[in-house]
C-alpha cells in the first residue's frame, strides 16, 4: 500500500462518529488534566485506560492520544493564569505568560499559547508521519544485539538526565529493573523471586506498578500540602478582543523562533529520559540567548510573547518526537510514553518495527487522531477557555480522592479482583518513600519497563554467540549506542571534577 | 540528628540491605544449565543487578556522610508540621481500609465513605463543609458507578447495596 492509502486509511478510522466523540472527550479532559497543577498526561492516560479495556484497539488509541495532546498544552492555562505550571512541560511558560497577564494581556498571551501549542503538535506529527516509517523500515533489521544496546542507551539516558542526581538516577533505575525480574523467568521458565506464591508467578503488571507509583504516590504526597496552599485564580477579561488577541505582524515576526522551537522540542522528544519539561526550558533558554529585539521590546521574561511561543510550541512538538522511538523501537523515553506503551500491550499490540508492517492501520490511526486532536485542542482551549478556567478552581482536597477512586478501579478491572489494588497501594507506598528520599520515579519506571528487554535480548545474544561478549561491540548500530551511554556516564561522572578544576583556575 | 540532614546515609544502608536480600534470594535461583548455559541463565542478570546496586548504595553512602560533615554547623532543617504528619498517616489509613471494605460492603458503600474522610482529612480544618463533601461522595460515586458498571459493564465489588439494586 502507498503512503497516500495508509494515510487515507488513518483519517478513515479515526473519523467515525465514536472516533470524533472519544476526541472530543479526550481534549477536552486533556486540557483540564494538563491545567489542574499536580494533575499530568500521564495520569490522564493511567485513569483513561479501564475506559479503554472494552474498546477496539484504534478507538482507545485515539482517545489516549487526544489526552496526551490535550495535557500537554492545557497546561498553559494555569501557567499563565496562576502563574503555576500545570504540567513540567509548561514552567517556561509561566516567565512571560504572567508578566503579559499582569500587563493586561492575558487574552494575547492565552491566544498565543493556544495557536503555537497547535503549531507544534502539527508539526511534529508531520515529522514523525515522514520520520517514523524510514526508522522501522532499518530497524527491522534490528536482532539482539541492537535491541541490548539501544535498551542500555535509554536506560543510561534517562538515569543520567531525568534527575539531578546521577548515582540516584541510576539507583532507581536497577532498582525499577530488578523488579522487573520477579516472575516466571521468560526464557528458562523458572520460578525468581516468587517466594512461592502464585501471585507473583506472572511479576508484576506495569499498568498496576505506574498508577500505583504516580497516582497514588501523588495523592499521599498531596496529604502533605492540601491543606495549606489555595491559589485565587483570575478570570482574563475578553473583553474587545478579536481572533486570536495578537496581530498577523506579530505572528510573523515568531515564526522563526517557532520552527527553531519545535525542531528542539522535536529532537529532545526523540531522546529518552528528557521530554516536555526539559524542551521547554532549552527552547526559552535558546529564544532567550539568540534574542535580537531586547533593546527594543524588553528583555525575555518581561511579558513577550516570544517567550510563551518559544515554550509552547517546544513542549507540543515534543509529542511528535517522544512518539517516534515508541512506536518504531517500542522503547518510551518518559513516564507518558510508557503508559501508551502499556496501552498498546494491553491491546496486544506490540510497538516496534513489526507493527508499520502487521498493524500500519492502527500505527496511521494514531497520526490521523493526533492531527485531528490538535484541530480540536485548537478551537477547544479557544472557546472554551472560561469553563476551563472555572475548573481551575475546583480544591484539591476535592478532586484528588475522586481520582484515586477512579485509579481503584482501573487497577481492580486488570484482573477483575483486589489483587493489583493491594499491588497498586504497594507501589503508592514505595513512591512516597521515593520522594521522601529523594529516588526519582521515572528512571525506576522507565528500568521496570525496558529491563526485560535488555535482559532478554542480552541472554538470547549471548546464546547466538556461545557465551562471547565481542559481537555487541562490533555490530555498528550497537557499538554506537553503547559508546554514546558510557560517553554520558563518564562526561556525567567526572562533571563535579571539571567544576574543580574550572574553580582552581 | 534530623532526617533531612542523614537522608543519604539513611538510602545508602536501606538499599544496601536491600541488594543482600536481593542477591541472597538471586543465588537461589533453580537454573537449567543443561538447556541454557550459565552465561545466559536466569540467575546471571539479578546478580549482576545485585551487585550493581550494592556499588551504589556504597557510593550514596560516601556521599551521605561527606555531606553530613559538611553541614554539621548549619542545623536549618525545617520539621515537618505535626499536622501534615497526621495528614499523611490518616491518609495511609483510609485507603487501607478502602480496600480492606470494598470486598465486604461492596463498591457504593465503601467509596462514599472513603471519598467522605478522605476530603475530611485532606481539607483544611477552615474549609471543611460536611454537607458538601458528603453530597460530592455521593454523587461522584453514583455517576462512576453508572458509567463503569452499567456504561462499560465493567464489573466492580458487590455489596450489600449493589445487590439491592440488582447489579
Amino acid at each position: 500500500m502507498s503512503t497516500l492509502q495508509l494515510i487515507g486509511g488513518g483519517f478513515a478510522t479515526v473519523l467515525t462518529p465514536t472516533g470524533i466523540f472519544l476526541m472530543l472527550i479526550g481534549v477536552a479532559v486533556g486540557i483540564v488534566f494538563g491545567a489542574l497543577p499536580g494533575l499530568s498526561a500521564t495520569m490522564a492516560i493511567a485513569l483513561f485506560l479501564p475506559v479503554t479495556y472494552a474498546m477496539t484497539s484504534s478507538n482507545a488509541m485515539t482517545l489516549l492520544m487526544a489526552l496526551f495532546i490535550g495535557a500537554i498544552s492545557g497546561g498553559l492555562i494555569s501557567a499563565i493564569l496562576l502563574h503555576i505550571p500545570g504540567t513540567p512541560s509548561s514552567v517556561a511558560t509561566c516567565f512571560d505568560g504572567h508578566p503579559l497577564v499582569k500587563k493586561g494581556q492575558a487574552a494575547k498571551a492565552l491566544g498565543v499559547g493556544v495557536v503555537f501549542s497547535f503549531l507544534g503538535t502539527i508539526f511534529s506529527t508531520l515529522l514523525l508521519m515522514f520520520i517514523a516509517p524510514q526508522i522501522a523500515r532499518v530497524a527491522i533489521n534490528f536482532g539482539n544485539f541492537e535491541f541490548f544496546s539501544i535498551a542500555i542507551f535509554s536506560l543510561t539516558m534517562i538515569a543520567t538526565l531525568s534527575s539531578g542526581n546521577m548515582v540516584k538516577g541510576i539507583m532507581a533505575g536497577v532498582i525499577g529493573f530488578m523488579f522487573s525480574t520477579v516472575g516466571t523467568d521468560a526464557i528458562e521458565g523458572t520460578a525468581r523471586f516468587t517466594f512461592g506464591l502464585t501471585s507473583l508467578k506472572g511479576g508484576f503488571d506495569m499498568l498496576a506498578v505506574m498508577v500505583g507509583l504516580f497516582a497514588v504516590g501523588e495523592i499521599i504526597a498531596a496529604a502533605e500540602t492540601s491543606r495549606h496552599s489555595d491559589e485565587e485564580v483570575t478570570q482574563p477579561s475578553m473583553k474587545g478582543i478579536k481572533g486570536f488577541g495578537f496581530t498577523m505582524k506579530e505572528f510573523v515576526s515568531q515564526i522563526w523562533n517557532a520552527i527553531r522551537s519545535a525542531l528542539i522540542g522535536m529532537g529532545i522528544g526523540i531522546l529518552p529520559g528528557i521530554g516536555g519539561g526539559t524542551s521547554n526550558m532549552m527552547a526559552y533558554t535558546v529564544a532567550k540567548n539568540s534574542d535580537k529585539r531586547a533593546d527594543e521590546l524588553g528583555p525575555l521574561g518581561t511579558g513577550r510573547i516570544d517567550g510563551v511561543v518559544a515554550s509552547e510550541t517546544a513542549n507540543n512538538a515534543t509529542i511528535g518526537g517522544a512518539m517516534v522511538p515508541l512506536l518504531t523501537l517500542g522503547i518510551p523515553g518518559d513516564t507518558t510514553t510508557a503508559m501508551l506503551l502499556g496501552a498498546l500491550t494491553l491491546h496486544g499490540l506490540t510497538p516496534g518495527p513489526l507493527l508499520f508492517q502487521n498493524q500500519a492501520d492502527v500505527v496511521y490511526g494514531i497520526f490521523a487522531a493526533m492531527l485531528i486532536a490538535s484541530v480540536i485542542m485548537l478551537f477547544m482551549e479557544f472557546f472554551g477557555l472560561r469553563v476551563f478556567v472555572k475548573l481551575l478552581s475546583i480544591p484539591k482536597y476535592i478532586l484528588l480522592p475522586c481520582v484515586f477512586v477512579l485509579c481503584t478501579i482501573g487497577a481492580y478491572a486488570l484482573k477483575n479482583n483486589m489483587s493489583q489494588v493491594i499491588a497498586c497501594l504497594i507501589f503508592g507506598a514505595l513512591g512516597f518513600a521515593f520522594k521522601k528520599l529523594g529516588i526519582p520515579s521515572t528512571p525506576f519506571i522507565l528500568g521496570f519497563i525496558l529491563g526485560p528487554l535488555a535482559e532478554v535480548n542480552y541472554r538470547r545474544g549471548m546464546i547466538r554467540t556461545k557465551g562471547s561478549f565481542g559481537p555487541f561491540l562490533t555490530s555498528p548500530i550497537s557499538a554506537i549506542f553503547l559508546a554514546i551511554a558510557v560517553a554520558v556516564l563518564v562526561l556525567y561522572a567526572t562533571k563535579p571534577l571539571r567544576a574543580k578544576r574550572k574553580a582552581a583556575k | 540528628m534530623s532526617f533531612k540532614k542523614c537522608k543519604d546515609l539513611i538510602l545508602g544502608i536501606v538499599m544496601l540491605l536491600f541488594s543482600g536480600f536481593y542477591l541472597f534470594y538471586a543465588q537461589q535461583i533453580k537454573t537449567r544449565p543443561k538447556l541454557t548455559p550459565s552465561y545466559a541463565s536466569a540467575k546471571i542478570m539479578p546478580i549482576l543487578l545485585g551487585v550493581l546496586l550494592a556499588v551504589l548504595s556504597v557510593v550514596c553512602i560516601i556521599q551521605g556522610m561527606r555531606q553530613m560533615k559538611a553541614n554539621k554547623k548549619e542545623d536549618n532543617a525545617k520539621k515537618m508540621d505535626k499536622g501534615d504528619l497526621m495528614a499523611v498517616v490518616f491518609t495511609f489509613a483510609v485507603i487501607i481500609g478502602y480496600i480492606l471494605i470494598m470486598p465486604l460492603l461492596g463498591f457504593i458503600l465503601s467509596t462514599v465513605l472513603y471519598l467522605f474522610l478522605q476530603m475530611l482529612i485532606l481539607a483544611p480544618a477552615e474549609k471543611r463543609n460536611y454537607a458538601l463533601f458528603a453530597i460530592v461522595a455521593v454523587v461522584f460515586t453514583a455517576i462512576v458507578f453508572v458509567a463503569f458498571r452499567v456504561g462499560l459493564q465493567q464489573l466492580l465489588p458487590r455489596g450489600v447495596i449493589e445487590s439491592l439494586l440488582g447489579f
